[in-house]
């Protein structure tokens, strides 16, 4: 049945209103969940506060063992969905680039949006610092091509490349973020009884 | 009741939040075959951008040029129109939760306004050179990658929290 | 709180464990060989070229002309808008992704029924609905459609009326060229029956 769209089951017009309908529930849960303030989203670097970490992974494992269980069902063709190419060392690259900007930063894209939304300056100034890093990614691209183009893998996935079936990874990254989850609660409350003026 | 809405924001519970995202993620997939995404918005708006300033200049640029097509605008995309969306349910949700104030700046009690300011400006040029040699930040790329099993997916992932991780001791003063 | 935390741990990983249990059942899907028998034996499955003609006429958008034969012989006369996946490329690429979209009719062309033939009973074996053969194949259709014969003065209306159709199709199918038609390029053997063969006979 699905993917929809490429399915043919939507027609191509809905397209943007699916979008749009799509980006409001992405926004509202990240608002929600306190993703709209910078010092809870760096919160998980320092042990503060771990919503990033509790959100991310939560939804990391849901989708992946839902997405499992649809495609059982015969819901969903896991091999029609779009699989993210994968280039091993620009990605490496891009990931360490991302992390220092994140530091510095305090948001990543789709929180920063949802914090200009309800008036957060410093989201404002992280947008157009987006906006100018990648207007400065184009106009230095020619001098990067040949590095941004480098170990391409294709649109491979984890089973493809280990031939361990998905479900094995999808059972690792929960056991994992259980014990994370676990495990954060403990140090997050030893290390708020040492902050006094960070309002939870 | 003495301000304590303003003092205590209410968050919804994470566990729930993450799970209502991992939900969004599936029902994404399941009706448009890819996943989230947000950074893909701002590199259709420089696009655009260039292209209305020099349409000469665009096309002839190797990266932005493919992004350029003759009969509708690059921020004609499904991203543009989703990002769109995160801005108003993040709206929706600041209004329904009471978070929706003037113009502010969250920084940590180190450092001022000023100095927070200067550095989210210098943290988005990074996040978005970044995010191109990624093929995606945090959403498309880490989250709804990684969701998907892709190998692209679960490297970025962990090359940002890794380097986040590393890098924080250094950062600190700027948050706590 | 607590106590409900730990429930929801054990809840994810049962969630998640039950994930190593799907493979296997998905692996053993395949169509029974007694199902698959009776399809092969009904007829069901041949589109006569008429109707084909009728179809494309009509530009019917659930139609998809699946051209089987090989990619030279496909560009030297091929049906308008069908498109040419090879009998052996049937596995290749994509091209399963053509098959079992809801609501398109796949009917595959060869030069007779054989190759089509073969090529419906791999599909149906990978298990996709509404696949097709278009009975006859580009003999039949040039026999029928291309170049109809008219029937004996003492025939039956019905025949008559097919005959009308069919060249009604021809011209739509071969335009003003009717006449050049036979000397052009189009190579594709035609075997001709007997000129006494009645418009409405199959082949």
């Amino acid at each position: 049945m699905g993917p929809l769209i490429p399915n043919g089951i939507i027609g191509g017009g809905w397209d943007f209103v699916i979008a749009i309908l799509l980006g409001v529930a992405f926004g509202f849960i990240l608002e929600a969940s306190g993703f709209s303030s910078s010092r809870n989203i760096t919160g998980v670097f320092y042990g503060y506060n771990f919503v990033v970490l509790r959100v991310f992974f939560t939804a990391l494992i849901v989708a992946m063992v839902g997405l499992m269980y649809f495609d059982y069902f015969g819901w969903l063709d896991l091999s029609k969905i779009f699989i993210l190419p994968t280039y091993v060392t620009p990605m490496i690259f891009g990931g360490v680039v991302m992390g220092l900007g994140f530091i510095l930063g305090g948001f990543c894209p789709g929180t920063s949006f949802t914090a200009i939304a309800i008036g957060k300056l410093d989201a404002l100034l992280f947008t157009i610092g987006l906006y100018i890093g990648i207007f400065i990614f184009s106009l230095g691209y020619p001098l990067i091509e040949g590095f941004y183009n480098s170990g391409n893998l294709g649109n491979v996935t984890l089973t493809d490349v280990t031939g361990i079936p998905a479900a094995w990874f999808a059972l690792a990254f929960t056991v994992v973020a259980l014990a994370a989850f676990w495990g954060t609660m403990i140090i997050e409350k030893r290390v708020r009884k040492n902050m006094k003026e960070y309002k939870f | 009741m003495k301000n304590t809405m303003d003092n205590q924001p209410k968050y919804i519970n994470p566990y729930l939040g993450g799970v209502l995202l991992g939900l969004l993620i599936i029902a994404t997939v399941f009706i448009t075959g890819r996943g989230l995404g947000a950074s893909g918005a701002i590199k259709s708006s420089v696009v655009t951008t260039a292209n209305t300033i020099s349409p000469e200049g665009t096309k002839e640029n190797a990266y932005m040029g493919q992004f350029v097509s003759d009969d509708h605008s690059p921020m004609y995309t499904w991203l543009v129109f989703e990002s769109l969306g995160v801005f108003l349910g993040g709206l929706l949700s600041g209004i329904i939760f009471g978070r929706v104030k003037k113009f502010r700046t969250d920084h940590g009690p180190k450092i001022t306004s000023r100095k927070r300011l200067i550095f989210a400006l210098i943290g988005g040029a990074l996040f978005g050179i970044g995010s191109q040699f990624g093929r995606g930040c945090t959403s498309g790329a880490a989250l709804s990658g990684s969701a998907t099993f892709a190998l692209g997916g679960v490297i970025v992932m962990f090359s940002i929290f890794g380097t986040g991780y590393i890098l924080a001791y250094f950062f600190r003063k700027l948050w706590i | 709180m607590n106590r409900n935390y730990i429930f929801l741990t054990i809840l994810m990983i049962v969630l998640a464990v039950g994930t190593l249990m799907l493979k296997p059942a998905k692996q053993l899907k395949q169509i029974e060989p007694e199902t698959l028998l009776k399809e092969i034996v009904q007829p069901t499955r041949y589109i006569s070229t008429d109707e084909v003609a009728k179809r494309l006429i009509q530009g019917d958008p659930s139609l998809l002309l699946v051209d089987v034969r090989s990619e030279a012989e496909f560009e030297k006369y091929s049906l308008p808008r069908s498109l040419n996946i090879p009998t052996e490329k049937l596995m290749a690429d994509d091209n399963l992704s053509y098959f079992g979209v809801p609501g398109t009719k796949v009917v595959f062309v060869s030069n007779d029924d054989i190759k089509a033939d073969q090529t419906w009973v791999l599909t149906k074996r990978l298990g996709f609905n509404s696949t097709y053969v278009m009975k006859g194949g580009l003999n039949c259709w040039m026999e029928t459609i291309i170049d109809p014969v008219e029937p004996s003065p003492d025939a039956e209306e019905t025949e008559f009326k097919t005959y009308s159709f069919r060249k009604g199709a021809q011209m739509y199918f071969t335009g003003a060229q009717v006449d050049d038609f036979n000397d052009s390029k189009v190579e594709v053997q035609v075997r001709r029956k007997e000129k006494t063969s009645v418009a409405s006979g199959g082949c």
